[in-house]
């Protein structure tokens, strides 16, 4: 059994800091997702939980063991890197087997175990290739299969599926969950895809510029985001946003406008507001429908027409642009104008410094 | 219009077919012409200025000559033994040159600075750091306490001193060649391995000496072929001697020019250039029988 636990995690590298002080618990069997931007040190992070980095300060705690200065192999744990990492010269056979044979295991032993990943990854067909015989799909697989074979308590994955093409990635994403099903081991997973993120995860871990901007579970982070960095990133399409003033409070209620948004009522916290306070509304394109008494008016500038929903570029008075998605299909012409509903129970408050205003569930 | 291109490949070439034409006069005038000129002289008994026919003649007198069997062998030690070190030594000072160590750069430098002086120099020089009484090397080994042998003296050792400086010299070039090849490797197989629970150790043997396997076939390759060839070293230190204990193909065909005998010479030229091809050939497909699959 072995769930994690970050304590206020630092790496520099030199002079600069890339991990800020992590702290993250994670529970046996669960599936974590490391997601953000290129560069925000995902890979750092979960490097130094493989123990490929060395950790600045902090503590790392897998199991009940502190593992700052345990060597990569006695951790237990196993890493997939984007790269495969699939040694040309050896076959899969051999590269399923690598990990083992180092270890010295017993010859039928290592045998059995090799079939059986290759089993569970219905690989069984491709054990003599070289690497370079494989497809991008395959080698994915192969490099799967060297995880398991460890039998690790943890699995690591660095995005593993940014290699592949859309549908192989589709395909490849279910078959770790299925994975996961199946062992039901520890897996973190880091990519930059917040779809990735949120179809996998069991837990998302949002970070930015080194520091964790919210935990949580994926549908938590959809409807609940703790700051607009985790609005904007969380969500496809980005969610739309907009400079609003406050025009009243009353009790957890208050009314915002704006030169686009004649006024809409959200429930908020509404302890530090007053009136007057300019503060941003955060609105996903569903979350907007056509409607005559709608709030929002607007141009319409591009039109995708998906057959099962339109997506639609709104060219608003101020000169910004927000992107809706109507229902169903819409023939609509560009320029044309378009009145909107804003559905005010899903919209979510930022006070100026970016944190979200929602109110107490 | 002529189509350069094979008909096995049918895709039309960028470049017209004459814009080849000044890297084949260049060619033709200053390699082909020779070598069939050549092959043409060792057919002959060549003056300088008149040549008359005497088929193979040259040819049955070269192999008569009394010490041509000798340099046969020596030439293969001298090359068997030059291109061994340099790619044992090659290998572990680039390992050595790309790890973190301290004043890397400047070590590499170090290592590649033989390469770039003459070889006359060199072996001027190592003739004098090898005389058997005088020299730096033997003087050295004194103050341990070692005799030290008569380096170019000795007719069991010329040959292998004389090899030796050539590796002193040569190393360079093989480390140099390695480093690139291990730089090349991605870094992401030591770290798989490394999780694998694998040792330095091993993951050299298991990553670095398979995946520099292009560099090996380079270094053994080039290091062999300059080894069959060698001549102004050993011209340099020993002339070949003691006596006629470390001549090779080369110094021999050198003496026999400089008797006067060119069309002998020549027919020894020959001879040197198809033992090169007959060991180097089956050599390198061998070398390279397996990176089919890569
Ligand atoms: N070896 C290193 N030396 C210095 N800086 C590094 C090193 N590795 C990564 N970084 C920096 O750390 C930051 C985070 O990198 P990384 O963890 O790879 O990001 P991500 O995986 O989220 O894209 C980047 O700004 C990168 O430039
Ligand atoms: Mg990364």
């Amino acid at each position: 059994m072995a769930g994690l636990e970050l304590k206020a995690l630092h790496k520099t590298y030199g002079q600069v800091p890339v991990i800020k002080g992590v702290d993250l618990s994670v529970s046996h069997g669960e599936f974590v997702v490391f997601v953000g931007p290129s560069g925000c040190g995902k890979s750092t992070l979960l490097r130094m939980i493989a123990g490929l980095e060395d950790i600045t300060s902090g503590e790392l705690w897998i199991g009940d063991r502190l593992c700052n200065a345990v060597e990569p192999r006695d951790r237990g744990i196993a890493m997939v890197f984007q790269s495969y990492a699939l040694y040309p010269h050896m076959t899969v056979y051999d590269n399923v087997g690598f990990g083992l044979k180092l270890a010295r295991t017993d010859k039928a032993e290592r045998d059995r175990k090799i079939r059986d990943a290759a089993r569970i990854l219905q690989m069984e067909h491709l054990l003599d290739r070289k690497p370079s015989q494989l497809s991008g799909g395959q080698r994915q697989r192969v490099a799967i299969g060297r995880a398991i074979v460890r039998q690790p308590e943890v699995f690591l994955f660095d995005e593993p599926l940014s290699n592949l093409d859309a549908a192989l990635r589709v395909d490849m994403r279910m078959e770790l969950a299925k994975l996961h099903q199946d062992l039901g081991s520890t897996m973190i997973y880091v990519t930059h895809d917040q779809v990735e993120a949120m179809t996998l995860a069991d837990k998302i871990v949002v970070l930015n510029g080194g520091v964790v901007q919210q935990v949580g579970a994926p549908i938590d982070l959809y409807q609940r985001p703790a700051n607009l960095f985790v609005a904007g990133f969380i969500g496809s399409p980005k969610m739309n946003f907009a400079e609003v003033s406050v025009q009243s409070i009353n009790g957890g209620m208050v009314t915002v406008a704006s030169k686009d948004i004649s006024a809409v009522t959200v429930a908020a916290d509404t302890k530090s507001l007053k009136v007057g306070d300019r503060l941003t509304l955060g609105v996903r394109p569903h979350h907007l429908s056509m409607d005559a008494s709608g709030t929002l008016v607007g141009g319409v500038s591009l039109v995708e027409r998906l057959g099962n929903e339109t997506n639609v570029s709104l060219r608003l008075p101020s000169g910004a642009t927000w992107l809706v998605v109507l229902d169903g299909d819409h023939n609509l012409r560009p320029a044309q104008a378009l009145q909107l509903a804003i559905d005010a129970e899903k919209v979510v408050l930022f006070d100026a410094a970016g944190q979200s205003l929602l109110a107490a569930m | 219009m002529a189509r350069v291109q094979s008909p096995a490949r049918s895709r039309p070439s960028t470049y017209p077919g004459w814009f080849f034409l000044p890297a084949a006069i260049i060619y033709g005038v200053l390699f082909l012409l020779p070598t069939f000129a050549s092959l043409y002289f060792s057919l002959t008994r060549w003056t300088l200025f008149n040549s008359t026919f005497i088929g193979l003649d040259n040819f049955a007198q070269f192999f008569r000559e009394p010490f041509l069997i000798k340099g046969l062998i020596n030439t293969v030690i001298y090359a068997v033994v030059s291109s061994g070190l340099k790619v044992v030594l090659g290998l572990l000072l680039a390992v050595l040159l790309t790890s973190q160590i301290a004043a890397r750069g400047y070590l590499r430098s170090v290592v590649f600075f033989p390469v770039l002086v003459s070889t006359v120099g060199v072996g001027i020089t190592f003739t004098v750091l090898m005389h058997p009484t005088q020299g730096m090397i033997n003087e050295g080994l004194a103050m341990l306490g070692i005799k030290g042998p008569g380096w170019l003296v000795d007719p069991n050792l010329a040959l292998i001193s004389v090899a030796l400086v050539d590796v002193w010299k040569g190393v360079g070039l093989a480390t140099v060649i390695y480093i690139a090849g291990i730089v090349a490797i991605p870094q992401d197989y030591y770290e798989a391995a490394r999780i694998d629970g694998s040792t330095p150790w091993q993951s050299f043997i298991y990553v670095t000496l398979p995946l520099c396997r292009p560099a090996t076939v380079t270094v053994i390759t080039l290091s062999f072929i300059g080894g069959l060839r060698t001549f102004d070293l050993i011209w340099a230190m020993t002339r070949g001697g003691p006596g006629f204990a470390s001549d090779t193909i080369a110094s021999v065909i050198y003496k026999q020019y400089q008797a006067g005998f060119y069309g002998l010479s020549t027919a020894g030229n020959v001879v040197l250039f198809v033992l090169i091809g007959v060991l180097v050939v089956p050599l390198t497909m061998l070398l390279n029988r397996k990176e089919g699959h890569e």
